[in-house]
């Protein structure tokens, strides 16, 4: 059981998330580079309907532990399930995938650790592809290895990409935000021809039940989901002041399915709640219209919108950078520039259709 | 009641992102120019470690500890202003350029040559992430070596009859559980803010660093061989990453059409007007 790719799913209520269907799409590029299967883990109880969808998705093969103590992520049951199945395989998995999100950065490590492995947080570009490594402080680690995951990920420097790689030790693993890569497109097939399917065994011990849920509140609708938004009109600190969040909210009001987003120093500053900050350690969101008032385009803030389709900044700086990868770019002070673009949308409405 | 609690938070040196030093025209960071700061996140950490020590026992204490070059002192110090008892620092060369697997093993090795001096931890805390590393990855990972019950993502917690209730963030939503200790919890930035420096804290810094002997005995410095790490799972031999390139992405767009210099009502009009099928498909009837 050689060089697989394997995506660890994210499923809330017994479905599987959007960020593991996206993860498949990515991951069978991977595999195909590899000439590897594509896997997926799910863990969960009553998941089986869940199957068809991420063999759908691409899926070779799906390991399924179903238990009701899987139902909702618990790190040290779901970490337990994962590696003992893998303890079983006679090599680890090339590539192992995960999202980055609160369940999978607080699992992903745990497995990294466990298999003394390398893991990338927060990847924005994954591929495969050779790497030297010639000479350094550790000399075992010299060799020439054909086929590295290779996850790239901004660096602190603010302007700087960075290509982290690990080829000495698999699994190679990464985690990926939500929203990075694309949602594959579904293909349905029956599961005898698509894939093969594998029921792991749920052994859990007794110390796998030190953390107990008592309660889950999850936030009912989806007005807080600025992924889902089609027009964006997002601040930051060039607002001032949370003040400023009622002209960018009086903007979004001119346009159907709108919301409001923020910059991390606008979330920082507590002018606005940390689920709708975009960027790196935010949200990525990829909305028909982005309209950017007072954000500089750091490169964190910039990982996370720029696929968007129209992007509009506004700022007083001409050299600021947001304006190095927006679409159209209006020089000026936010105050005056956006209530004139919300009277001009208002009255672009009311205008006969032949004028 | 609660028994006394052994408390440990675990802090980080960052550089300062916040001024302009060191900050290079292509928006590099120069590390050896630019400030240097408590890592923000770990200051909520800082906070919950004080909250906790209210509600153990009138004996619980709490022991910051840190990795990095001996200038990382100064958090050290600023922890102990805000009332935290005692702190240790780990430095030494071999660990320069660890990842998160190697820092995770020497913060535990450390985290255990402590504990043998002090008693076990009850509670330890970590930030949620730092600023530079930004990975959330070495708290859980310490948590895998050591074998501590795990809560992440914590926005504010309780110790009652000896166990945790905490509250965490999830996918859309948050969760409470109950869990066993000792534990690790990395505290989000959601929590309290760190309250004010205290006046006892203030001049007992002031006591220690004058006092050479206390010096020793509050803020402790070791080298690898003190907490018995192996060098080969430190620094670069003990980190299975590494970064092999880096390339700027400042300067890929360049087909951003300007608008400038006019009226604030020809800059709109122009962008609304090139825009103006994509504008009217999603503007409100
Ligand atoms: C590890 C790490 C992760 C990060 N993750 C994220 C992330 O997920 N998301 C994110 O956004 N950032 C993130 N950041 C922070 C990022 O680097 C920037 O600091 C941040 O995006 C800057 O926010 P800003 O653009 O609102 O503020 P600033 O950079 O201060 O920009 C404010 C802009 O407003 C303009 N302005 C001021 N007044 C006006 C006015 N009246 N009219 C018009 N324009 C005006 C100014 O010219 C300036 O360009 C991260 C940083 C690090 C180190
Ligand atoms: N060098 C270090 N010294 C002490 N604590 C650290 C160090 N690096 C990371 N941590 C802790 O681990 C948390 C997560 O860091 P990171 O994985 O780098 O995002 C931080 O908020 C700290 O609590």
């Amino acid at each position: 059981m050689a060089k697989e790719v394997l995506v660890v799913a994210e499923q809330v209520d017994g479905i599987i998330a959007n960020v593991t269907l996206e993860l498949l799409g990515e991951g069978k590029k991977l595999a195909h580079k590899l000439d590897a299967p594509l896997s997926c883990f799910i863990l969960g109880h009553n998941i089986d309907s869940q199957v068809d969808r991420v063999i759908a998705a691409g899926a070779d093969k799906v390991y399924v532990a179903d238990h009701p103590e899987l139902a909702e992520y618990k790190t040290l049951p779901y970490r337990r399930v994962i590696i003992d199945e893998i303890n079983t395989w006679s090599t680890p998995p090339h590539t192992m995938l995960m999202g980055s999100t609160t369940s999978g950065r607080d699992l992903a490590p745990r497995i990294a650790a466990y298999f003394e492995t390398g893991l990338t947080a927060d990847t924005i570009e994954l591929d495969i592809g050779p790497y030297e490594h010639k000479a350094g402080v550790d000399k075992s680690k010299i060799g020439y290895f054909p086929e590295c995951l290779y996850a790239n990920r901004p660096s602190f420097g603010e302007s700087l990409k960075a290509r982290i790689l690990g080829p000495w030790k698999d699994p190679q693993m990464a985690t990926i935000r939500p929203g990075v890569f694309p949602l594959p497109e579904m293909v349905s097939k029956p599961r005898s021809e698509a894939a093969k399917i594998k029921n792991v065994e749920v052994k859990l011990e007794e110390s796998d039940h030190r953390v107990r849920i008592s309660k889950i509140l999850r936030e009912a609708g989806s007005k807080i989901d600025i992924t889902e938004a089609d027009v964006i009109i997002a601040g930051g600190f060039g607002l001032g002041s949370i003040e400023g969040f009622k002209l960018l909210q009086e903007l979004a009001n001119c346009f159907e399915n709108s919301v409001v987003a923020a910059s991390r120093k606008a979330v920082d500053l507590g002018w606005i709640t940390y689920p709708y900050q975009v960027g790196q350690t935010g949200k990525t969101v990829r909305p028909k219209i982005y309209i950017a008032c007072g954000i500089s385009g750091a490169l964190q803030h910039r990982v996370g919108m720029q696929k968007s389709d129209l992007i509009i900044a506004i700022n007083k700086d001409p050299d600021a950078a947001i304006f190095s990868f927006a679409h159209h770019g209006i020089v000026g002070d936010l105050f005056h520039v956006i209530p004139e673009m919300i009277s001009q949308i208002k009255a672009s409405k009311k205008e006969p259709a032949f004028a | 009641m609660n028994k006394d609690l052994n408390i440990y938070v675990l802090i980080k040196q960052v550089p300062d992102t916040r001024s302009k030093a060191g900050v290079n025209a292509d928006g590099t960071i120069d590390r050896a120019k630019a400030g240097k700061m408590l890592n923000p996140f770990d200051a909520f950490a800082m906070q919950a470690a004080i909250d906790a020590k209210a509600m153990g026992g009138p004996n619980s204490k709490i022991t910051a500890v840190t990795m990095g070059p001996p200038p990382a002192i100064a958090i050290l110090y600023q922890a102990l202003e805000h009332g935290i008892d005692k702190a240790c620092i780990l430095s030494d060369r071999k660990l320069a350029a660890s990842d998160t697997l190697a820092t995770a093993y020497a913060l535990s090795m450390t985290l255990e040559y402590v504990q043998a001096k002090d008693g076990p931890a009850d509670l330890v805390f970590c930030g949620l992430q730092t600023t530079d590393g930004d990975t959330a990855q070495v708290g859980p990972e310490i948590c895998e070596r050591m074998d501590l019950t795990q809560i992440t993502y914590c926005e504010g917690f309780e110790i009652r009859d000896n166990l945790v209730h905490a509250r965490k963030v999830i996918e859309g939503g948050a969760m409470e559980v109950e869990a066993d200790l000792p534990a690790l919890i990395t505290i989000a930035n959601s929590y309290n803010r760190l309250e004010h420096k205290t006046f006892r804290g203030a001049k007992f810094v002031q006591e220690v660093k004058r006092n050479e002997a206390i010096q020793k005995q509050f803020v402790e410095i070791i080298d690898l061989a003190d907490c018995k790490a192996e060098d080969s799972r430190c620094g670069l031999p003990g980190s299975p990453t590494i970064v092999s390139a880096t390339w700027k992405i400042g300067t890929v767009g360049g087909s951003c059409k300007m608008h400038q210099g006019k009226s604030v009502e020809e800059l709109v009009g122009e962008v609304v007007n090139i825009n103006q099928e994509t504008i009217k498909e999603f503007a409100k009837a």
